[in-house]
């Protein structure tokens, strides 16, 4: 056994103490990227009925013609203070968008990220185990096609043939309207918040409408996990430590099922971690496509109205998941395989 | 060798089992949900920004305002004539710059405050005085000051005679708040409760997703029909179509593609209802800068616009074309355009024109169009002019398209030849005239200044009668088809499509464009 | 003891056995059989199917991608599929079949470029940050992960949004778009490869007999580390493409005027999906799918031959002759 390892805590302090870097970058491109654009974001909040002489007096007044380092200064001011900014447009602090928004998000990317792995892992095991069998052609080629095939395709696929012909789902919002205008809203979950009411008929209002959107999401990631959990059963298949189970006389089947799946699981929660990123890339598309009021959609419409304030708020708060997912990621990770830490 | 089954087969079995248990339970519709009778849900995709009054210059903004708030003056359905709603009458003076409004009495907002003069000045003075960046406080802009005369009376004192003053009250910058609740000096946040006096009190409002109005028993004026009202906001229209046909909603109002309305129009269980247009489609010339500084080149295109394409085969009849600014259906308008141009294009009179002028074809001209702001059916609405106009020979046109925060600061000062939109402020002629071809106005930065446009619409602003003014306006509509500056083509229909057991929406679909939803109700 | 090969194999053509370096980096694929071989060849057919479409498209495409009309007539607007119109009409009146294949090029035109800008600045960057270190590699590997924290789309969406104003390419915006995105991944690869190879005796050897580092670089590592970009650049372009059409679909990037582009037809074609008019979202939607799939199965039969982990040699069987062990015999 190796002698002196790193200690799990200072791995973790040592990553912690890696976050902030990060997140400045991060914070900094996003500020740059904002200010590098042309145009001023005081015209999106015209219906077109003023001149364009009264804009540029009105930007004057908000302050977008202070010294760029000024601004910066300002901004990194308020996000360390948790104001991320108050949108232009219409007026809303960032921050309670991303509370009540980014709350249905959530609730779409749980729902999917549960759906990717009822059906990803069970595909990537069976499709391992079997490999080069039909049953492995059959289930690589479902996990690739899927994953060919944008969101936006397969959700108006599913819109069409489980709305418009079967007429079994809604295909549009987090809950119908009725639902969404009588439910109280405690965390904006409105899974969780039509439990806390017992609330049975908004509960299944809104499961219903959550089926079509989750399932399209989680179905594209589902191919993901699919072939990264068939290729970690592959390659555990072939480790030295399974030879040796197998010389020892262990059954196939338990070999295969206790030694080599355990091992083969282990990375997933990795890619969950990376995952993130993607799935709330695919939640933008999904949210668009299925008009669900999360924080993708939001953002772009934000982005169409040119609210920078807005789109700025919108995009840190999505580095910033990432990051804190990745680093909670990370800790689970070195918890579970002390491999992670001997970098 | 194994004893018993594999444990994970049966743990599949069952999972699979579950799942589509689940699945099937919760996807069993039988009959999708009822919207209760005594709920109206409407859809639209308009956006909201906020809604205190005097902070928005939206449609979308407007009908919320308009259902918790109300105005001094209004319109009775199907007519655009003002008439009293808060004020029981208003009254100029010999001078026309100063308007005395008597006030109803009796009247209470939803929180039980007294609605009195206070309240009106108040209203007005906040709007200026917050000078919001929507812009909102131009339409104010001839107001001089606002004083009261004991509880029920209140004279607005102007900086310039006006006739139409009653119908500035009746515009987006006409609401009434309460002095009690509203800051003086900035807006009130969204998540503050919004008092007025009108007919719907906003229970709850969810942006981006949904507004919920509820009835209220001390309102003075009749209750609603449905005691229960919610709007709920699309983003694309494409999912209201669908929630439209599912019965999620009773109605939708603005606004779906052309595609979409001619699908819904064959669609058995909607009814697809139309009214009156009073939003018009119209391009802009830079008149100072080659190519279109020159009339011929803008007689030219007058003469080659292609109205009927385009209301036809882009709008499907959703749109009627159009031949002067104002549109048809507004008292004072006149085929301005057919008169000048003739109702069909015309390559030979526009060759003629260009060659009588010596100008060199093809004319080179750039024109620009935005994607999203006045719908999507913009990009064929140009490329179908972008055709006219080549197919001529007389033109080479380059498309180009900015997005519409872009778009709309820009316009005149760098954009050779532009797409806009406009409904009305208020519904008069003169809402479609001053600011488009008045010198002062500059709203379009396209820089048109003749002085007998502005002589006329001067003489229509001082004009005491109604016949007078409206003379004015059809000399100035004749002078804008003779200078051209402006091309209209066309006005849209007031549309919506709703469930058969929504009544009362033809009665409210007229000129002003105002959906009353009080005056609807459900079978 | 003496070894026969098998019956029925061939031995290997010359070329493939022996030294040569082509030879050797394409026995692999030569070895591959199996689903992997089913793979390689199947995404090697579909990508070179849309490769021939975008090369081949002015002379393959029945008509221009915005053209409404031939001669004097009007091409109608939404036609179903017909005769002369193989894939109908959209609602511009263009011809769907048009759209796709000249779509076909806008699609590998962009990931081309964007590969191509990608590669060009993430190789390098990733080669020095990995083999010299220090503060560089440092800086460079917190700026490429926190880019990483921004998800792509995202990512994509922003730059896209704020280049469509000032450059007048849509092509040329999408593709830097998409560039950006990929930069940090090649980056990453190519730096934590060279950190390891780095380590290699036979490079501490070339550092001891006193190679200069630039030489180093080129000659052992690069060529060592070089081997992972092409399954890379492969699985790239297709999450590329998805991500170009996701663009197209939200609105940004190519715009129609200037090519066309299947996720902007999709777009357009919602509404129609709603009205009962299928043709034209299925055929994009359609086309997106099937190139993807063709360029990760390229990709994976890549990864699965060249890959060590995943290989499976082609196993020659071998037949051993019988023999008595005897003690201190051969």
């Amino acid at each position: 056994m190796p002698g002196a390892g790193i200690s799990l805590k200072s791995y973790l302090l040592a990553r912690v103490a890696l976050v902030v870097p990060t997140v400045l970058i991060l914070l900094t491109l996003v500020f740059v990227l904002m200010r590098v654009a042309p145009g001023n974001p005081v015209s999106a909040a015209l219906g077109g009925h003023v001149p364009p002489a009264v804009i540029k007096q009105i930007a004057r007044q908000l302050g977008y013609d202070r010294p760029l380092y000024v601004q910066y200064g300002v901004y990194l001011w308020h996000i360390v203070h948790g104001n991320f900014g108050i949108t232009i447009t219409d007026r809303r602090h960032v921050t309670r968008i991303i509370a009540v928004n980014g709350a249905a998000t959530l609730e779409l990317t749980v729902a999917a990220m549960l759906v990717a792995l009822v059906v990803g892992i069970p595909g990537g095991l069976l499709t391992g185990r079997f490999r080069d069998r039909p049953i492995d052609a059959v289930g690589r080629l479902f996990g690739i096609v899927l994953y060919a095939t944008p969101v936006f395709v397969l959700g108006l696929l599913a819109q069409i043939v489980f709305g418009s012909v079967l007429h079994w789902l809604p295909i549009s919002g987090q809950a119908s309207p009725l639902t969404e205008a009588t439910l109280q809203a405690h965390t904006n979950i409105l899974v969780i918040d039509a439990i806390i009411d017992r609330n049975w008929p908004a509960l299944r209002d809104v499961l219903r409408h959550l089926v079509l959107p989750a399932a399209t999401l989680g179905l594209v990631f589902a191919g993901v996990f699919l072939r990264l959990v068939r290729v970690n059963v592959i390659r555990t298949l072939k480790d030295d430590y399974i030879e040796a189970a197998r010389a020892r006389g262990v059954r196939e089947r338990a070999v295969v099922y206790r030694h080599a799946f355990r091992n083969a699981l282990v990375p997933v929660v990795t890619v969950i971690g990376l995952e993130i990123a993607l799935l709330l890339s695919g939640a933008v598309l999904t949210e668009t496509t299925f008009n669900w009021p999360g924080i993708g959609h939001e953002l772009y419409i934000y982005l169409e109205n040119r609210d920078y304030a807005a789109v700025q708020g919108i995009v840190i708060a999505f580095g910033l998941v990432v990051v804190f997912a990745s680093l909670l990621i990370d800790f689970v990770n070195a918890f579970i395989d002390p491999r992670v830490r001997y970098q | 060798m194994g004893q018993g089954k594999p444990g994970w087969r049966v743990a599949a079995a069952t999972l699979v089992l579950v799942a589509v248990a689940g699945f099937g339970g919760v996807a069993r519709a039988g009959t999708d949900p009822q919207t209760p009778a005594n709920t109206l849900i409407d859809g639209t995709t308009d956006t909201v920004t906020n809604i205190d009054p005097s902070g928005n210059y939206n449609y979308g903004t407007d009908t919320v305002d308009r259902e918790i708030f109300q105005h001094l003056l209004g319109y009775k359905p199907g007519s655009t004539v003002p008439s009293p709603v808060l004020a029981t009458g208003c009254k100029a003076d010999a001078t026309v710059t100063e308007w005395t409004c008597t006030l109803r009495q009796g009247v209470t907002f939803q929180n039980g405050d007294k609605f009195t003069s206070t309240d009106v000045a108040f209203s007005f003075e906040r709007l200026i005085k917050i000078h919001d960046p929507s812009g909102i406080w131009s339409l104010l802009s001839n107001l001089k000051s606002v004083t009261t005369k004991g509880p029920y009376s209140v004279t607005f004192h102007l900086k310039q005679p006006q006739s139409t003053w009653e119908y500035i009250l009746t515009t987006i910058a006409g609401y009434i708040v309460d002095h009690r609740v509203y800051p003086a000096d900035r807006l009130l946040p969204d998540s503050s409760t919004q008092i007025g006096t009108g007919p719907y009190r906003l229970v709850k409002y969810a942006p981006g997703q949904d507004a919920v109005f509820k009835a209220w028993k001390g309102f003075w004026g009749t209750q609603p029909k449905v005691p229960n009202l919610i709007i709920t906001y699309f983003s694309k229209s494409s999912t209201m179509k669908l929630a439209l046909q599912r019965g999620e909603i009773d109605m939708a109002f603005r606004d779906f593609t052309p595609t979409e309305y001619a699908s819904l129009a064959k669609t058995k269980d909607l009814r697809v209802l139309k009214g009156p247009g009073v939003a018009i489609r119209y391009l802009v010339f830079n008149v100072t800068r080659p190519p279109a500084n020159s009339l011929a080149v803008r007689q030219a295109i007058a003469y080659l616009m292609p109205r009927e394409t385009i209301a036809n085969r882009i709008y499907h009849g959703n749109v009627t074309p159009l031949y002067s600014m104002v549109p048809a259906g507004m008292p004072g308008h006149i085929d301005a355009f057919t008169t000048v141009y003739g109702k069909t294009p015309s390559v030979a009179k526009a060759k003629a024109v260009l060659e009588k002028a010596n100008v060199k074809t093809p004319v080179a001209i750039t024109l620009w169009w935005t994607p999203t702001h006045y719908g999507e059916a913009s990009a064929e609405e140009y490329t179908e002019i972008e055709r006219a106009l080549d197919a001529s020979g007389l033109f080479q046109v380059t498309l180009k398209s900015a997005e519409w925060a872009t778009y709309a600061k820009t316009l005149g000062a760098q954009y050779d030849a532009f797409q806009l939109g406009w409904f009305p402020d208020y519904p008069d002629a003169e809402d479609y005239l001053v600011p488009f071809y008045g010198t002062k106005s500059d709203f379009l930065s396209n820089g048109y200044s003749n002085p007998k446009m502005d002589a006329i619409l001067g003489h229509e602003k001082a004009a005491t009668s109604t016949g007078e003014r409206m003379k004015y306006v059809r000399e100035a509509e004749t002078l804008a088809a003779e200078d051209v500056p402006i091309i209209p083509y066309w006005q849209g229909a007031m549309i919506a499509v709703a469930r058969p057991d929504v009544h009362g929406i033809q009665g409210t679909l007229d000129p002003t464009f105002i959906m009353r939803f009080w005056l609807l109700s459900k079978s | 003891m003496s070894v026969a090969l098998g019956s029925g194999r061939q031995p290997r053509p010359r070329w493939l056995r022996g030294g040569t370096a082509i030879g050797r980096a394409l026995r692999p694929i030569a070895e591959a059989h199996g689903f992997a071989r089913a793979m390689l060849w199947s995404g090697a057919a579909l990508t070179a199917f849309f490769v021939v479409l975008a090369i081949f498209a002015p002379w393959l495409s029945p008509y221009g991608f915005d053209q409404y009309r031939s001669g004097k007539e009007l091409f109608p607007q939404l036609a179903p599929p017909s005769a002369r119109h193989l894939l109908g009409t959209n609602v511009q009146s263009t011809d769907v079949l048009a759209q796709v294949i000249w779509g076909a090029r806008t699609e590998l035109m962009v990931v081309a470029l964007a590969l191509l800008f990608a590669l060009s600045l993430g190789v390098p960057l990733g080669l020095f940050a990995g083999y010299f270190g220090g503060i560089f590699d440092r800086v460079l590997v917190l700026l490429m992960d926190a880019m990483f924290a921004i998800p792509s789309l995202l990512l994509a969406l922003v730059i896209a949004f704020l280049l469509g104003s000032s450059i007048a390419s849509g092509v040329l915006v999408a593709s830097l778009a998409i560039t950006i995105i990929y930069v940090p991944q090649y980056f990453r690869v190519l730096r934590n490869h060279v950190a390891s190879v780095r380590e290699e005796p036979y490079v501490e050897a070339a550092r001891a007999l006193g190679a200069r580092p630039l030489t180093i670089l080129i000659r052992y590592i690069f060529f060592n580390v070089i081997q992972t970009v092409p399954v890379l650049a492969t699985l790239n372009a297709a999450d590329a493409i998805l991500t170009l059409t996701g663009l197209g679909f939200l609105g940004y990037g190519v715009q129609p005027t200037q090519g066309a582009e299947w996720g902007y037809d999709i777009s357009r074609a919602v509404a129609d999906v709603a009205s009962g008019i299928w043709w034209t979202a299925l055929f994009p939607g359609l086309a997106i799918v099937l190139l993807v799939t063709g360029l990760t199965l390229l990709g994976e039969g890549l990864n699965e031959t060249i890959n060590p982990v995943l290989r499976q040699r082609a196993t020659a069987k071998v037949e051993f002759e019988a023999t008595t062990l005897e003690p201190g015999g051969p």
